[in-house]
C-alpha cells in the first residue's frame, strides 16, 4: 500500500466526522471563501450584467453624443449609413406648476426610442416617445405633479401623462440633477430651452450590426473636430462600470483581509486540534509511523474539512447573487444576472485552501516533528521544535497566495500596498502580544489572587496572548474603523458641506442679463450672495507633443480627459483657488490665448508652463498656452474648473452663464421663484439635491463597507473564539483547583473577564490608532472626503466592540466553569 | 453534635441516566468526631474516591443527609458548597493539582486568601516553613519535587486551618520513602493544628495509622473498624 493510500486510511478511521476540534478551523475557512465568492460573485453578476444590456443601458449599440449642436447632414449621413438612429436631448431644466418650480432631468426623444429594450409606464403600457403636448415623468415627480395636471418647462406647457416605470437606458444616462421627464423632440423647440450657449446634450444612438469600434474610428478620422464623444455597448455606463468594479476591487481586499484573520484562526485551530491528538500521535509513532507518514495522516483530515468548507463557503457566497438581486432589486442600478460565474468561486477556492494549506504547515510540522518519547511524557509546550523543515509548505502556500491576489487584480501596486499594510498591522499587533506576555511577566506581582492569576494567565505557557491580542486588535480595529468612516460620511453629507455649500446652481443664465439675474436674487433676499461664472463645455483633445485620442490608457488623476468638461475664463484668478505656478494675466489681457491648469491635472499629466493645451469646444479645435497652474480646494462646492482660460480665449464662443447663490435660511422659495416667473429657460439646481444624491451613493458604499469589515469582524471574533477555547483546559484546571479551595463561579468569571478586560485595556489604544488610520485612509484618501468622525460614536462604537468580545471570550470560558471539580479532578 | 465533623445518612450516588446509570455510592451511613483519624479502604472503583467528592462537598449526593461540621451539605448549590469550604476544609490531591502559574507561597496563600484572612501571606510562609518548604517560598511547581509539590498541597490544606482534613491518595504519585515522610507530615500536621483527617488510600499499612478505618466495595460500607 503507498504511503499516501496508508496515510487516507488511517486519517480517515481516525476522522471524527463530527469535526470536534477542527469546527473552528471549519467556520473560519467557510466564513473567508464565502465572503470572497459573495464579493466576487456579485462583482461579475454586475459586470455581466452591465456587458450583457449594453445595448439597452447604452440604448443602441453605439452613441455619439455633443454639447449644445445639433449633427450635420454629413455626419447625420454617416450615422444613418450604419443602422437604425434615434435623436435624443438631455438637458438640465425646471418644471414650473403653479407657484412651485421643481428641478428636472429634461429628456427628449424622438420616435426612434428605445432602440433597445422597452420603456415601460406604471399602468403597464409599453410606450414610446410621448404625444405632441405631453410628456412622461419619473414617479418621484409624479408625487408633486399629479398625473394630468400640466406643468412648464421652459416656455411650454406639458400635461404629465404617464408615469414612468421603467426607463430601459436610465443607468447608461449617468448622474441626473432632478427626476426625469420625457418629452417629444419636435416640442423641444417650443420649450425655448435650447438657446445658443444653453447647456445640453444632444445624442445619436445607432442599432447597428456593424463592428462599433471602427464606426468610432470613422467618425473621429471623419470629423477630428467634431468634438463627438462616444461610447459602444461594451462600455455603456463607462462610470458606473468603474465605481463598481474599484468597488469590488475594495471590497475584495477588505474580504482578503478576512481571509488572513480566519487564516490565523485556522493556524491556532489546527494547533490545537494537533495538541489534543498528542496521545494518538505518540501510539503512531511508537507503532512505527514516521513524521512524514503522521504529516500525511492529519494533513489528509484537515484537507477534507478545508475541502468541505470550501464547498460550503461557495455555495454560500454563489447565493449572494440572487438573494441580494431579490432584496435588493428596488436600490441596484442594473438587473443582476443569476447565471453561475465559476471564474469569481475558483478564486475563492483557491485563495481559501491555499490559507487553509498555510495556516497547518507549522503545527503540522511541530506535530510531526516531536520524539515519540516527548509526547507520551504530556505536553509539548515550550519544547524548542525545528520549524525550519515546515518553512516551504508555509511559504510555498503565501507565495502563491501573494500571486494570486496580485495577478487578479486590476491595481497590482494598490494590493500590493493594502496587503503590506494588513501584514503591518498583523506585525504590530502580534509585536503588541508579545510586549503583553513580557511584560505581565515583569510588573510586580499583586497580592489579589484573582488580578495575580489574570495577569498570570497572560505569560502562562501556553497562553494564547498573542493571539488573543491580534484577535481584539483586529476586531476592535475593524469596530472604530467603520464608524469613523460611517460618521465621517454622515458628517460630510449633513452637516459640514450644507453650512459652506451655496443653496442653489443656476444653469443656463443668459450672458446679457446677469445683471437682471442678480438683481432679481438680491431683491428676494437682500443678503445672498451671486457668483456668476461663464460655463461652457469642451473636450481636451491634446497637450504638447500628445493627442488624447492616441492615449492607449487615461493616466491616474487625469479624470479631465475623459469626456467634455466644464471651462471658464477670468480677468481674475477665481475664488477658492490659488497659484501655485506661474503668473496669472493682466487685465484686458489681448495676447496669444492662455490658460491654467488644476495643480493635480498638470501633475498627472506632467505638464509644464509653456505647454500648448488643445480643446474643441463646440465644434472648433482651439488651443492655448499654459500660464499658470492653481490650487484648487474642492471642498467649497461653487463652481471650480480644471481648465481657466483667459478672457479673449472663449468669449466669441456663444455660451451663457451659471450662478451659485448663497442665501440666508428661508429665503429659498423666495429665490425660486423670482427665477422661476422671469428666467424659464434657466434651470435652478437645489445643492441640497445633489446631495442627496451623492448621499444615497456614499451610503450605499459605508453600507457595502460595513459588510465586509462584518465578515473581517466576524474572523476576528472567530480569532478570538478559538484561542479562549485552545486555552480551555488551562483555565478549566486553574477553576477548578478554586474551586476546590472554596472559589464560587462568580469569582471565576469575574478573573476571565478581568483577563479579557486587562488585555483589552492594552489593545484598546492601538485599535483606535490603527481604526482611526484605516478610516482615515478610505475617507480622505479613497474618497476625498473631509476628516470629520463624530468622536462619541466611535467611542461608543469602541465600547460596543469591547463588550462584544468580552462576551465572546467569556462565553469561550463558560464550558471551564460548568466543568464539575469532582470529576474534573479525575482528568486533569 | 457539635463536635461531629461528618454526620452522614443513607448517602446514595449515581452518575449517568437511563440504561448508563451507575450506582457509585449506595446507602453510606457514617459519623465522625472531632479530632478522629479515618481511613476510607477500598479497591479501585469502590467508591471510595465519590464518598470524599461528596463529603468535601465537591459533589452533591443523590439521596440521603450530609452535615459537615454542623452545616447541611445536601441543600446547598455549587457556589454555597464553595464557600461552606472556605477555611473549613482542606483537600490534598493525589496529583497535588497545584497552580502552575503561582510560586508555592502564592498557592498557600490563595484559599486563606478567599477566605478572607488578615495576613494570608505571613500564614502561608509560617505553613511552610512548617512542612520544610521555607526555603522555597518562590518557586514555582515545575520547579518542585513531587514530594515538594505534595508538602505545598498539604500546606495549602492546613494553612487556613480547616476542622477537617480530606486527603485522596496523598503518596499516590510519589515513591515509598517520599510518600513516608509526606504522611508522616500529614499527620504531624493535623495533630499540631487539631485538624480531623480523612485519608483515602488502598494501603493497609497507612490505614493502620488512623484510628479508624473504614472499607468500602462497590459502593457499600462492608467494613467499620475502630482501633
Amino acid at each position: 500500500m503507498s504511503d499516501w493510500r496508508l496515510a487516507w486510511t488511517i486519517g480517515r478511521r481516525e476522522l471524527d466526522w463530527r469535526f470536534r476540534g477542527l469546527r473552528l478551523l471549519f467556520f473560519s475557512l467557510l466564513l473567508g471563501v464565502a465572503a470572497l465568492a459573495a464579493v466576487g460573485s456579485l462583482a461579475a453578476a454586475m459586470e455581466r450584467g452591465l456587458d450583457d444590456r449594453g445595448s439597452v443601458i447604452l440604448g443602441g449599440d453605439v452613441e455619439f453624443a455633443r454639447s449644445a449642436r445639433a449633427a450635420t447632414a454629413e455626419e447625420l449621413a454617416l450615422f444613418e449609413g450604419a443602422g437604425r438612429v434615434a435623436e435624443s436631448v438631455a438637458m438640465t431644466s425646471t418644471a414650473v406648476t403653479g407657484e412651485r418650480s421643481i428641478p428636472v432631468q429634461l429628456k427628449a426623444v424622438d420616435g426612434g426610442y428605445p432602440l433597445y429594450g422597452a420603456l415601460k409606464l406604471a399602468d403597464g403600457r409599453t410606450v414610446g416617445a410621448p404625444a405632441a403636448g405631453t410628456a412622461w415623468i419619473d414617479s418621484a415627480l409624479a408625487r408633486r405633479v399629479p398625473l394630468g395636471s400640466n406643468f412648464r418647462l421652459g416656455t411650454k406647457s406639458f400635461r404629465a401623462a404617464g408615469v414612468i416605470a421603467e426607463e430601459p437606458d436610465r443607468l447608461g444616462e449617468g448622474f441626473s440633477l432632478g427626476p426625469v421627464v420625457m418629452v417629444g423632440m419636435t416640442d423641444l423647440p417650443a420649450t425655448g430651452l435650447m438657446q445658443p450657449g444653453s447647456l445640453f446634450e444632444i445624442r445619436y444612438r445607432i442599432a447597428t450590426g456593424a463592428n462599433v469600434e471602427a464606426l468610432e474610428e470613422e467618425i473621429v478620422k471623419a470629423f477630428p473636430a467634431g468634438g463627438w464623444e462616444s461610447k459602444t455597448r461594451d462600455n455603456a455606463a463607462p462610470g458606473a462600470g468603474r465605481f463598481f468594479s474599484r468597488m469590488a476591487e475594495f471590497l475584495t481586499l477588505i474580504v482578503l483581509t478576512a481571509l488572513v484573520i480566519a487564516g490565523i484562526g485556522i493556524a491556532n485551530a489546527v494547533a490545537s486540534f494537533l495538541r489534543a491528538r498528542q496521545s494518538t500521535i505518540a501510539t503512531l509513532k511508537v507503532l512505527g509511523a514516521d513524521s512524514a507518514m503522521v504529516r500525511r495522516i492529519y494533513a489528509i483530515q484537515i484537507a477534507l474539512v478545508a475541502g468541505l468548507a470550501t464547498l460550503f463557503g461557495l455555495g454560500i457566497g454563489a447565493l449572494a447573487v440572487p438573494i441580494v438581486s431579490r432584496a435588493a432589486a428596488n436600490v441596484l442600478p442594473i438587473a443582476l444576472e443569476t447565471r453561475l460565474a465559476w471564474a469569481p468561486l475558483l478564486l475563492a477556492a483557491g485563495f481559501g485552501l491555499l490559507t487553509a494549506a498555510a495556516a497547518s504547515a507549522l503545527p503540522l510540522t511541530r506535530a510531526a516533528t516531536v520524539p515519540a518519547a516527548g509526547l507520551l511524557r504530556g505536553s509539548v509546550e515550550g519544547r524548542r521544535v525545528s520549524l525550519a523543515r515546515g518553512l516551504p509548505w508555509l511559504l510555498v502556500p503565501a507565495a502563491l497566495i501573494l500571486a494570486l491576489a496580485l495577478g487578479t487584480a486590476s491595481r497590482p501596486l494598490l494590493t500590493a500596498f493594502y496587503l503590506g499594510a494588513v501584514a503591518g498591522v498583523l506585525a504590530l499587533l502580534a509585536g503588541l502580544g508579545w510586549l503583553v506576555r513580557w511584560g505581565s511577566a515583569k510588573v510586580p506581582r499583586p497580592k489579589g489572587p484573582f488580578l495575580r492569576l489574570a495577569l498570570a494567565g497572560l505569560h502562562r505557557p501556553g497562553a494564547g496572548t498573542i493571539g488573543l491580542v491580534v484577535a481584539l486588535g483586529i476586531g476592535l480595529t475593524m469596530f472604530v474603523q467603520i464608524a469613523a468612516v460611517r460618521s465621517s460620511f454622515d458628517a460630510n453629507l449633513q452637516q459640514n458641506i450644507p453650512e459652506r455649500a451655496p443653496a442653489f446652481f443656476a444653469l443656463d443664465v443668459p450672458r446679457d442679463r446677469a445683471e437682471e439675474f442678480r438683481g432679481i436674487v438680491i431683491a428676494a433676499s437682500p443678503r445672498a450672495e451671486v457668483q456668476l461664472v461663464p460655463l461652457l463645455r469642451g473636450t481636451i483633445t491634446g497637450y504638447g507633443a500628445t493627442n488624447v485620442a492616441d492615449l492607449a490608457e487615461i493616466p491616474d488623476g487625469a479624470w479631465a480627459l475623459r469626456g467634455e468638461r466644464g471651462m471658464t475664463y477670468a480677468e481674475d484668478l477665481p475664488s477658492g483657488s490659488s497659484l501655485v505656478a506661474g503668473k496669472w494675466w493682466p487685465k484686458d489681457y489681448a495676447g496669444p490665448p492662455l490658460v491654467s491648469v488644476d495643480e493635480r491635472l498638470a501633475e498627472a499629466l506632467k505638464l509644464r508652463l509653456g505647454d500648448e493645451l488643445r480643446f474643441s469646444i463646440y465644434g472648433s479645435e482651439r488651443k492655448a498656452t499654459i500660464a499658470s497652474f492653481r490650487r484648487i480646494d474642492w471642498d467649497t462646492l461653487g463652481f471650480n474648473f480644471v481648465l481657466v482660460l483667459s478672457p479673449n480665449a472663449l468669449a466669441d464662443v456663444p455660451h451663457n452663464l451659471s450662478a451659485t447663490i448663497g442665501l440666508p435660511k428661508g429665503a429659498d422659495a423666495a429665490v425660486r421663484d423670482g427665477i422661476a416667473a422671469r428666467f424659464p429657460s434657466t434651470s435652478l439646481v437645489p445643492v441640497r439635491d445633489v446631495l442627496e444624491q451623492v448621499g444615497e451613493v456614499a451610503a450605499g458604499v459605508s453600507v457595502a463597507i460595513a459588510w465586509a469589515a462584518s465578515a473581517a469582524i466576524l474572523a476576528g471574533i472567530a480569532v478570538l473564539a478559538g484561542t479562549t477555547s485552545a486555552m480551555r483546559e488551562a483555565r478549566t484546571y486553574d477553576g477548578v483547583v478554586l474551586r476546590v479551595l472554596g472559589a464560587t463561579r462568580r469569582q471565576l468569571l469575574w478573573l476571565q473577564a478581568l483577563e479579557f478586560l486587562l488585555l483589552a485595556a492594552l489593545v484598546t489604544l492601538v485599535a483606535l490608532a490603527l481604526g482611526l488610520a484605516g478610516a482615515w485612509l478610505i475617507v480622505t484618501m479613497l474618497f476625498d472626503f473631509v476628516w470629520s468622525p463624530d468622536p462619541w460614536l466611535v467611542a461608543a462604537t469602541l465600547g460596543v466592540g469591547l463588550v462584544t468580545v468580552l462576551l465572546v471570550g467569556l462565553a469561550g470560558s463558560l464550558s471551564s466553569l460548568s466543568a464539575r471539580p469532582s470529576r474534573a479532578l479525575r482528568t486533569l | 453534635m457539635t463536635d461531629m465533623m461528618i454526620h452522614a445518612r443513607n448517602v446514595t450516588l449515581t452518575l449517568g441516566s437511563g440504561e448508563a446509570a451507575t450506582e457509585i455510592l449506595r446507602g453510606i451511613d457514617l459519623d465522625l468526631a472531632k479530632g478522629e483519624r479515618l481511613a476510607i479502604l477500598g479497591a479501585s472503583g469502590s467508591g471510595k474516591s465519590s464518598l470524599m467528592a461528596v463529603l468535601s462537598g465537591l459533589e452533591r449526593a443523590n439521596g440521603g443527609t450530609v452535615t459537615i461540621v454542623g452545616q447541611d451539605f445536601t441543600t446547598l448549590d455549587e457556589d454555597r458548597l464553595a464557600e461552606a469550604r472556605r477555611g473549613r476544609i482542606g483537600i490534598v490531591l493525589q496529583a497535588f493539582h497545584l497552580l502552575p502559574t503561582m510560586t508555592a507561597l502564592e498557592n498557600v496563600a490563595v484559599p486563606m486568601e478567599l477566605a478572607g484572612h488578615d495576613d494570608p501571606f505571613g500564614a502561608a510562609k509560617a505553613e511552610l516553613e512548617a512542612v520544610g518548604l521555607g526555603h522555597r517560598l518562590d518557586h514555582y511547581p515545575a520547579q518542585l519535587s513531587g514530594g515538594e509539590q505534595q508538602r505545598v498541597a498539604i500546606a495549602r490544606a492546613l494553612g487556613p486551618r480547616p476542622g477537617l482534613i480530606f486527603a485522596d491518595e496523598p503518596t499516590g504519585n510519589l515513591d515509598a520513602t517520599t510518600g513516608a515522610a509526606v504522611m508522616d507530615l500529614l499527620f504531624e500536621r493535623c495533630d499540631a493544628t487539631g485538624s480531623t483527617l480523612v485519608v483515602i488510600t488502598h494501603e493497609p499499612v497507612l490505614a493502620k495509622r488512623c484510628n479508624r478505618v473504614i472499607e468500602l466495595a462497590d459502593g457499600l460500607m462492608i467494613a467499620d473498624r475502630v482501633s
